[in-house]
């Protein structure tokens, strides 16, 4: 909130404010006393001092040594330092299958994760096994616990913390973030999971920091996360159920990990003999890659249809927001760089020159994207941060 | 024995794992007000004995890897007794475990021996067959594999127990056999050790023209040079008693808690330069 409408906000929320302007300005390096703080921040320096104090009380700021005088030869000022150690985050990713937690300090550093397996659980069972996921990690606690992040593959509500509909869960006007936040006495915040994997790659990823940041996410389905001037826009979501023209079905049709495994199935039958898995075989998309990188028809076929379909969901988002870079990430991440390259050379094909300014494009492969997500967004809400 | 007790089950506590878990479950245990009462029913290997710990008479019960069998830890669960496992997981039971990341250390060693040693002909020296971690070590290479399109044919994924005797056994009869290969993962620190000497006493150059790794990490690892993951062996006693103290007091927990492995490398991977495609 900029001071131009703080006439609307509440006290506490102008308080909640101005802590994180001063906590953010410490944080990033751009000020470390109180003077310069004021500065940097234009608040009143009696506000600072208050609210410094308050920070310093809290732990999540220590007083640590002298810096240099100022140029009149003023009085020395106390260094102030951030805590990252001084409280603890949990960031959620339920999926399909299973739920994955991360417990991680305040500059993103992850202690431990911890899985759990649905086994094919729904509705209000998957609810509990939520709440059983996070006590894994409420059990190995090194300090307070500050807030906690949820990211769920659906259409999602991120400001009412509400599921809205994830039919893969059989959840319909699930008020997760209220049942979390009940469970622990703690803030927790909920987010679309393909958002928070864009939040996620641009907070810790290797990218520079750009104005508007895509990831398409194709696993199970295919969504679409935006980060735009560093926050999360909660416009995004599933595309899945897109139809691609004139009888070419949706997206999930072309992309969804089931279709993917009829698709080479079928293209193994039509090129025999094939190094893809048989029909009764465990099937990855480590596989295709393998049996692509070894010259095998039928993979090297499936990858260019996938290549295909990914470029149309690029061209789309590039010819309707420009982005500066364009991240693929989800299990599909697994066909290596060659899918990229390949989508990336369609997508400026079909895009051409045009108007747009140029994208790059890349692989987010790290792992736990989502629950780091929610970290970083769980952290940007409450403290500011990130 | 009593409410403030907490049970260990362990085939040996003496081995090096084992004696580190228990190290780290010992530590939180004792900051609890707990004490340990430990079984540890294989310590002489030749004459394992019953499992005769009361787990009815202990707050809870910590399991080291694969020492329970499946019958007793559903009783265990039945009676409503916490349980906690290190390293392990039973499919179809509720039990809660803590472990170190698999998937990651194969990982990291297997980037590295790749990208880093530029290495294509890699040999996995297994761990014992059907136990837990060993799994797990196993399905982490396979797809490491195929990520890089490495050539591994059957003979080059050799028997192991997580014990040097079988791992320098395996090596020799695959160094007999006249096969080509240019690096060794072992799924355990102790079997890479053993590959080492194995290779040495071979002729082969180790970094030179052979790199070795191994998974987790130990004085042992560091006296060898040994390039490997660490995995906190003692941190995992450590959360599980966390993990297994929270239950008792009445958290409800499901799934497993995985803690990073963090690379380590020393003297026995990294090729000197123009000397590694060479063999003395």
């Amino acid at each position: 909130m900029r001071a131009s409408t703080a006439n609307k906000a509440t006290h506490s929320q102008l308080r909640q404010h101005n802590r994180q302007l001063l906590l953010r300005a410490i944080y990033e390096g751009v000020a470390d006393n109180r003077a310069a703080l004021a500065q940097e921040t234009q608040l009143a320096k009696p506000t600072v001092s208050e609210l410094i104090g308050e920070l310093i009380d809290e732990g999540l700021l220590v007083e640590e040594g002298r810096g240099q005088s100022t140029r009149g030869g003023g009085k020395r000022p106390r260094l102030l330092r951030f805590v990252p150690a001084a409280r603890q985050v949990i960031g959620v990713s339920i999926s399909e299958d299973h739920i994955m937690a991360a417990l991680a300090y305040l500059d993103g550093r992850i202690v431990a994760r911890h899985y759990t397996d649905l086994g094919g659980a729904r509705g209000e069972d998957v609810i509990a096994a939520v709440g059983e996921t996070i006590n894994g990690l409420i059990a190995q606690l090194d300090a307070p616990l500050l807030c906690i992040g949820l990211g769920v593959a659906g259409v999602v509500d991120a400001g009412a913390g509400t599921v809205i509909h994830a039919p893969h869960l059989d959840w319909a006007q699930v008020p997760l973030a209220r049942l979390v936040a009940g469970m622990y006495d703690t803030p927790a915040y909920l987010a679309h999971s393909t958002a928070l994997v864009a939040m996620a790659e641009y907070v810790y990823g290797p990218t520079e920091p750009v104005h508007c940041f895509a990831v398409v996410r194709v696993g199970s389905g295919v969504g679409v996360g935006l980060v735009i001037n560093g926050a999360i826009y909660h416009g995004g979501g599933e595309i899945g159920p897109l139809r691609v023209g004139d009888g070419l079905g949706s997206l999930d049709t072309l992309l969804g990990w089931p279709c993917v495994r009829q698709r080479a199935e079928a293209l193994r039958r039509e090129h025999t003999p094939s190094l893809l898995p048989g029909e009764d075989e465990p099937l990855s998309y480590l596989h295709i890659r393998h049996a692509a990188d070894n010259g095998d028809r039928a993979a090297l076929a499936l990858r260019d249809e996938l290549s295909r379909h990914l470029a149309q969901v690029f061209a789309w988002i590039t010819g309707l927001l420009t982005p500066d870079h364009v991240a693929l990430a989800g299990p599909i991440t697994d066909l290596g760089e060659p899918l990229l390259e390949q989508a990336a050379a369609y997508t400026r094909e079909w895009v051409g020159a045009g108007p747009l300014r140029p994208v790059s494009f890349s692989l987010a492969e790290a792992p736990s994207l989502v629950a780091v997500g929610a970290i970083a967004q769980a952290l940007h809400r409450e403290l500011g941060l990130v | 024995m009593s409410a403030t007790h907490l049970g260990v089950i362990t085939n040996n506590q003496h081995q090096v794992f084992q004696r580190a878990v228990i190290a780290g479950i010992r530590q939180v245990a004792g900051a609890h007000g707990y004490d340990l009462v430990i079984d540890s029913y294989a310590d002489d290997e030749t004459q394992p004995r019953p499992i005769t710990l009361d787990y009815r008479a202990v707050a809870g019960v910590c399991v080291i890897a694969d020492a329970a069998p499946a019958g007793l830890l559903r009783e265990m669960v039945d009676a409503r007794t916490p349980v906690s496992l290190v390293s392990h997981q039973v499919s179809g039971l509720p039990i809660p475990s803590v472990s170190a990341d698999n998937y990651q250390g194969i990982a990291e060693l297997m980037r590295h021996l790749v990208i880093e040693c530029g290495r294509r002909r890699v040999v996995f020296i297994r761990g014992v067959g059907g136990q837990w971690d060993s799994e797990g070590r196993k399905t982490a290479f396979g797809r490491e594999v195929m990520r890089y399109n490495l050539d591994v044919p059957p003979e080059h994924l050799l028997r192991g127990d997580f014990s040097a005797e079988v791992a320098a056994r395996s090596l020799q009869a695959l160094i007999a056999s006249g096969a080509q290969f240019d690096a060794v993962l072992a799924a355990d620190y102790r079997m890479g050790i053993a590959a080492v000497d194995t290779l040495r006493r071979a002729g082969y150059v180790v970094p030179g023209s052979v790199s070795v790794v191994g998974f987790g990490d130990a004085e042992e690892a560091e006296a060898a040079g040994l390039t490997t993951v660490a995995a906190d062996i003692a941190e995992q006693g450590r959360r599980a008693a966390r993990q297994l103290i929270s239950q008792i007091e009445g958290l409800p927990i499901r799934g497993m808690t995985v803690l990073s492995v963090r690379p380590v490398i020393r003297d026995t991977s990294l090729p000197d330069g123009p000397a590694r495609a060479g063999r003395r």
